[in-house]
């Protein structure tokens, strides 16, 4: 019944700000909606009974990425035109879009038997380490997909140190001075 | 509802209702700490610090407390200043940016172990209660995830502000706090593994078996201290609100409360990170080289030793007093008898702690009779015994992380503010990598040993 009530409260923030990150006018504001969204999402997984996944949320998300996008909105300048007007061209694709997706999602969740427990732990540190790191043959082997990931995002980070760096035949030249 | 309720003994709700008081605790540090800072700072530069202060009672004259009256004069200054709005602000934004990181720190003191799991008989049956007000398998991570909201106070102000150095500043708080931040997790990764759980509680339980997390990793360690005071922003990595650049950097545009806020959250945070460092190296509640069942065991005698070392210290309190009174009374200074008044009044209350400790060590050690029941094939003590040894384990916490604070000023007074660049260097270049290093070599020696 509690589990209920705060369920409801962290659902009702939740959508109010995902909603409020589409219509507010500032990119600031945007992702500060995005911030608050992303924390009562966190509360949600908690009371589901996977705490790990909510504080990795609130960690990665809400804590080191959404810091990087409002150091980013801070250093262009887009942080000050709030001029953005709200619905342009690229509306007419996106709003159909969001609206097909959601009315979507929210058949199957109506047609899926959900029953709402909050007391069944789903994502525990424990669970979670033993579903990704099952090194046994029986196990799934999601172990080598988390190191596949790790490779990707190094990749990734030296291809935008690469594209960042203007000019690659310079290197030696930039030390010399 | 009322099944709920029913569930458990009153006594267990009682504790875990009272347990939210700690959530205080870093506002109370704010009251030590910054006396103590601006002691430390007048002992390291050769001067006394503010002691012209005082309050005025009747026989005793001008009472200054060591200097603490001016923290109350402060607190009164920014409590009545005008609240001022510049023209031209974000409104909102510049109003919620202070409450953010003084908001977080009710939050963050929630997982960190006060005191040893307390279990004991009660109506013939064992009660257990964690020490931590929040006793859940994520532990350190939430406290991580709340430090990490906390830096959106200090973007949120200097972005709101409209003025240059504060945005320069909130830019240069956010690229510091997101880069130490990954220190700091990474450095701590080497305990997490030995111990093999991220609850503070395990951490620490491990540490009392064990060793010190300072002596099973050295270089996490000193990774960790310094992550984490570039992680408060405290001098030498002060460049978000370093003076001669930009003002005062994000709260240049803040005054009064609001300003008070910023600069009680910084302090807070000080607090809480002393509190984290001192559980997860250097023993948290444990007591060294004696262990909670030794303790449990001897309870009279533990009580009557913690009574003695307090003796111990109002005693040398006293002695410092006393040497201080004769050197005083042979000078010619003017106002020497209102000063040895004022001393009157500190020795005359350091005489009556030290009879009254005396007199509670006696007691503890003759009277106190720890009732001992079995129950379910487990030795089980009284009420009384749970209690006495969560107040020497709180008293042992709070010992190391006065400790801790002192690094924190030490440091800001010993060393010069660094360069921006130069702490982007030692932050990614440097520390990143013997974090990363130190948690290779860590994981190999524990599983060639067998660990974890």
């Amino acid at each position: 019944m509690l589990a209920l009530i705060y369920f409801i409260i962290l659902g009702v923030i939740a959508l109010g700000s995902a909603i409020c990150v589409f219509l507010s006018r500032h990119p600031l504001y945007g992702a500060l909606s995005l911030v608050l969204s992303m924390v009562s999402l966190a509360g949600i997984y908690g009371l589901l009974g996977s705490p790990f996944v909510g504080v990795v949320q609130i960690m990665v998300y809400a804590g080191a990425i959404m810091m990087l996008l409002t150091f980013v909105i801070m250093v262009l300048n887009g942080a000050r035109d709030s001029k953005t007007p709200m619905f342009d061209k690229v509306s007419l694709f996106v709003i159909p879009a969001v609206l097909a997706l959601s009315g979507l999602v929210g058949f199957a969740l109506v047609q899926a038997p959900i029953a709402f427990d909050a007391s069944a732990l789903r994502g525990s540190v424990a669970l979670t380490s033993q579903t990704l790191f099952d090194t046994s043959s029986k196990g799934q082997g999601y172990f080598v997909l988390f190191e596949v990931l790790g490779l990707l995002l190094l990749s990734a980070m030296v291809a935008a140190v690469l594209l960042a760096k203007k000019r690659l035949g310079s290197i030696n030249e930039g030390e010399d001075k | 509802m009322i099944e709920i309720i029913n569930s458990r003994p009153w006594i267990e709700w009682l504790i875990t209702i009272a347990k939210f008081a700690f959530c205080f605790v870093p506002v109370l540090y704010i009251l030590l700490l910054i006396p103590m800072e601006r002691r430390g700072a007048g002992f390291m530069q050769d001067r006394q610090g503010p002691n012209r202060s005082y309050i005025k009672i009747p026989f005793f004259g001008k009472i200054r407390l060591l200097g603490y009256v001016q923290n109350m004069c402060d607190g009164a200054k920014l409590f009545f200043k005008e609240q001022f709005t510049p023209s031209g602000v974000n409104k909102f934004l510049y109003n919620l940016a202070p409450a953010i990181p003084f908001a977080i720190v009710f939050l963050s003191p929630c997982v960190i172990p006060w005191f040893g799991p307390m279990v004991f008989e009660w109506g013939g049956s064992v009660v257990r209660v964690s020490g931590s007000i929040l006793d859940s398998e994520i532990g350190v991570l939430l406290l991580f995830g709340f430090s990490s909201l906390s830096a959106y106070g200090a973007v949120l102000a200097g972005w709101a502000s409209k003025s240059k150095y504060s945005f320069l500043g909130a830019l240069r708080t956010s690229a510091t706090t997101i880069s130490y931040e990954v220190c700091l997790g990474l450095s701590l990764m080497g305990v997490l593994l030995l111990v093999g759980s991220f609850n503070l509680t395990d951490i620490v339980s491990w540490q009392e078996h064990h060793v010190w997390g300072i002596v099973a990793q050295p270089i996490a360690f000193v990774c960790f201290l310094i992550a984490s005071i570039a992680e408060t922003g405290r001098a030498p990595f002060d460049v978000a609100e370093g003076e001669p650049e930009l003002v005062a950097g994000y709260h240049t545009e803040y005054g009064a409360m609001q300003f008070g806020l910023f600069y009680m959250g910084e302090y807070s945070h000080i607090c809480i990170n002393s509190f984290l460092i001192s559980t997860l190296f250097l023993g948290g509640y444990a007591v060294p080289f004696v262990t909670t069942e030794t303790i449990q065991a001897h309870m009279g005698g533990s009580l009557s030793i913690l009574c003695g070392v307090l003796a111990f210290l109002v005693l040398a309190f006293l002695h410092l007093l006393y040497r201080y009174s004769r050197k005083l009374k042979k000078t010619n200074l003017t106002h020497k008898n209102v000063v040895l008044r004022e001393y009157l009044l500190y020795k005359i209350c350091g005489w009556v702690a030290v009879l009254v400790l005396i007199a509670g060590g006696l007691c503890a050690w003759f009277l106190f009779n720890p009732s001992v029941s079995f129950i379910g094939g487990e030795t089980v003590y009284g009420i009384g015994t749970a209690l006495g040894t969560a107040l020497i384990h709180l008293l042992v916490l709070v010992v190391k992380s006065v400790a801790f604070c002192w690094v924190w000023i030490w440091v800001r007074w010993t060393l010069p503010r660094f360069r921006y660049d130069h702490i982007m260097h030692l932050g990614w270049k440097i520390i990143l990598n013997i974090a990363l290093v130190n948690l290779v070599v860590t994981a190999i020696v524990a599983k060639l040993v067998g660990g974890n």
